[in-house]
């Protein structure tokens, strides 16, 4: 997973989903999901504009363990 | 998907792709008194290459020092990108145009400036002297978005463009579908620009995953294809482009690195670079990725970038100017253990990509001083353009072709016709992905193309393989009309695909003409492993001609010295 969301956090509020490049954030009811992480660019767009710290980043091991 | 409606819309000048070209280009246009819209597939707040934000500005700035004069850049672009940049058309779309750029910049609000309020320069890619301004272009993309709503501009997000269309051999307008609710556009205009970057997830990326990219993976040729498809003359097209990215993480670094004086050694701890170019690891970037080639291949590898000997003050700008251009490059490098003192990265050479073979021109539509394309009404700018590269020219010539599109809308007293016949054709082709219960994903048959690219031409060519390429890829055809998508974003990918497909070919037929090498590996030709400046030193144009013929011609470029 990249860009990951903690749904404990977020309020819905939609910017991850309306700022991603990628089109890989959807909102699913009040609560913003990493639908595509394979398509995750790693740009940050989302975690830049998240005002609730509900976005971190996990990167896969393919990029770490090679 | 249900109920999909459909809007006609008209305007005097469209941007398609309001990238960071693209969006100077709109406040060019703005300002002369034109109607603007700006249609992109993503958002224009956080969209294409800086999305996520962007650290040098490249600039000549006449302060006096020999190297700090419009003559002195010029020759440098003359010298790193020779046979690419044209030069007269540079002088009018960079030249004439940065200082009001570098103005500009910072009037919407995003300062070029350090903390100290001084201006800080560095060199690298062969410069012969520091031109690129180190920033805080965090904001810059957001900042522009403010900055044309501003001028009133309108703003189509979420729709991609799929086709452009003539109208007695001039244009007419485009269509395009939006990514989330389905609807479909016709749109109408006296002029457009062309912004849409270069084409990425054509060639295998390091660890598999054709996202993990350099550059913008949402930048996939839509618009070089479908100018092509409407006979806009295309140059350029034959380069294939690669950096030098931290291993398992292709993201830009490069200029920041070097910049500020790392190092690129190998597992013997030696620095190589002097030994394949006399600027060592301040060399042009071809030469850079064209030495790691060698010391990987010769079996010196892994690679590392040094940066044990930085003072500690630069090392910290170092990474705080890694952290503007990629968001997330600091943790993951703390992820993969680099302790920021000294730290020994491991670094490798990026997926290629098709696009400019130097940071100092484009790749994509043939451009004249006039940022004007070959059929009137059709202009370019940025990475999609044949003569821009990077934020100073995407910025400074973006503006550039939204006046001159402007002038152009200006003078153009009626908008053409779209042809009803047409648009309903495509708007049935458009969905037609949907349809289909049964077929392969845009997923399968992208990762075929990139099979093919990456054993043909990513990076070595020869006449032979470069055929065998387009044998593979002619034989592919088929399968474009059996692809599925299951929902509006795979629909979006599909065409993305099928896009990817047919730039890859324009890119095989145009290197198949270009009998030499140049700016290796960009180009480098097996069989003509030698640059041949009497013959080629020049842009391959590649168009389709009305009957459907595609042919290349070779306009000659001459420079001083
Ligand atoms: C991460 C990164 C860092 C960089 N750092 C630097 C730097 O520090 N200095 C420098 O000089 N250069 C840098 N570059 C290069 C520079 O950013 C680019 O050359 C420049 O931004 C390109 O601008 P553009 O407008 O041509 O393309 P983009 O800014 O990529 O814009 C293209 C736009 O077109 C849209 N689009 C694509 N297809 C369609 C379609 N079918 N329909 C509608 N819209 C579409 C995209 O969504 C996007 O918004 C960097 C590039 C990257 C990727
Ligand atoms: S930006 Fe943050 S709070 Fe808003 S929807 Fe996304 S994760 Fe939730
Ligand atoms: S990091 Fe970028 S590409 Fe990935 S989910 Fe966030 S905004 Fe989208």
């Amino acid at each position: 997973m990249p860009a990951v969301i903690d749904a404990s956090k977020c309020n819905g509020c939609e910017l991850c989903d309306l700022y991603c490049p990628l089109d890989v954030i959807h909102m699913e009811g009040e609560v913003a999901v990493v639908r595509y992480p394979d398509e995750c660019w790693h740009c940050g767009a989302c975690r830049q504009e998240c005002a609730r710290g509900a976005v971190s980043f996990r990167f896969p091991l393919a990029m770490l363990g090679v | 998907m249900g109920s999909r409606s459909s809007h006609d819309l008209e305007t005097d000048v469209a941007i398609i792709g309001g990238g960071t070209a693209g969006l100077n280009s709109a406040m060019a246009a703005a300002q002369a008194g034109c109607r603007v819209l700006i249609v992109d597939k993503a958002n224009i707040v956080h969209s294409g290459a800086i999305a996520g934000g962007i650290d040098h500005f490249m600039a000549f700035l006449e302060t006096g020092e020999p190297w700090d004069t419009r003559e002195a850049y010029l020759g440098w672009v003359g010298s790193v990108a020779r046979g690419a940049a044209d030069l007269e058309v540079q002088e009018a779309v960079y030249c004439d145009e940065l200082k009001e750029a570098l103005e500009r910049v910072e009037r919407i609000g995003v300062s070029l400036r350090q903390p100290d309020g001084k201006i800080f320069r560095t060199a690298a890619l062969g410069q012969p002297g520091p031109y690129a301004i180190n920033f805080d272009g965090k904001k810059l993309k957001p900042k522009m978005a403010i900055e044309v709503r501003r001028r009133k501009c309108r703003v189509l997000n979420r729709v991609q463009v799929t086709n452009l269309y003539l109208h007695d051999g001039e244009l007419a307008g485009f269509t395009g579908f939006d990514i989330r609710s389905g609807d479909f556009y016709r749109i109408r205009a006296k002029a457009v620009v062309i912004a849409t970057g270069n084409t990425n997830r054509m060639f295998n990326a390091q660890v598999g995953n054709p996202f993990n990219l350099w550059y913008c993976p949402a930048n996939t040729g839509d618009l070089h294809r479908a100018a092509f498809d409407a006979g806009v003359a295309l140059a350029n097209m034959e380069y294939v482009r690669m950096t030098i990215v931290p291993k398992g993480f292709s993201t830009p670094g490069f200029n920041a690195f070097f910049g500020m004086g790392a190092q690129l050694v190998n597992s013997l701890r030696e620095p190589f670079m002097k030994n394949y170019h006399e600027m060592g690891n301040k060399a042009p970037r071809n030469f850079i990725v064209w030495g790691a080639l060698q010391e990987l291949k010769e079996g010196r590898g892994p690679i590392y970038m040094d940066c044990g000997h930085l003072k500690a003050k630069d090392l910290e700008h170092l990474f705080r100017t890694l952290g503007i251009d990629k968001d997330t490059l600091p943790e993951f490098l703390l992820a993969k253990g680099y302790a920021k003192d000294g730290a020994m990265i491991e670094m490798t050479v990026s997926e290629p990509m098709q696009a400019r073979p130097s940071e100092v021109c484009g790749s994509g539509i043939r451009i004249g001083r006039d940022c004007a394309s070959n059929v009137p009404g059709i202009f370019a700018a940025g990475d999609a353009s044949d003569q821009m590269g990077c934020l100073h020219m995407a910025t400074a010539g973006g503006f550039a072709a939204g006046r001159h599109a402007a002038a152009y809308a200006k003078k153009t007293a009626h908008r053409r016709p779209l042809a009803t016949k047409a648009m309903a054709e495509e708007q049935a082709r458009v969905f037609r992905p949907l349809e289909r219960k049964s077929g392969s994903t845009y997923r399968e048959f992208e990762t075929i193309v990139r099979q093919i690219c990456s054993d043909h031409f990513g990076p070595v060519k020869t006449e032979l393989s470069l055929k065998a390429a387009l044998e593979k890829l002619g034989r592919l055809d088929a399968a474009r009309d059996e692809l599925k998508a299951d929902n509006l974003h795979e629909l979006m990918r599909t065409h993305e695909a099928m896009n990817i497909h047919a730039v890859s070919k324009i890119s095989a037929t145009a290197a198949l003409a270009r009998r030499e090498t140049r700016f290796p590996p960009y180009h480098y030709r097996a069989d003509y492993p030698l640059s041949d400046d009497e013959n080629f030193c020049g842009l391959m144009v590649i168009q389709k001609q009305p009957g459907g013929d595609v042919t290349t011609r070779l306009d000659k470029l001459r420079y001083a010295g």
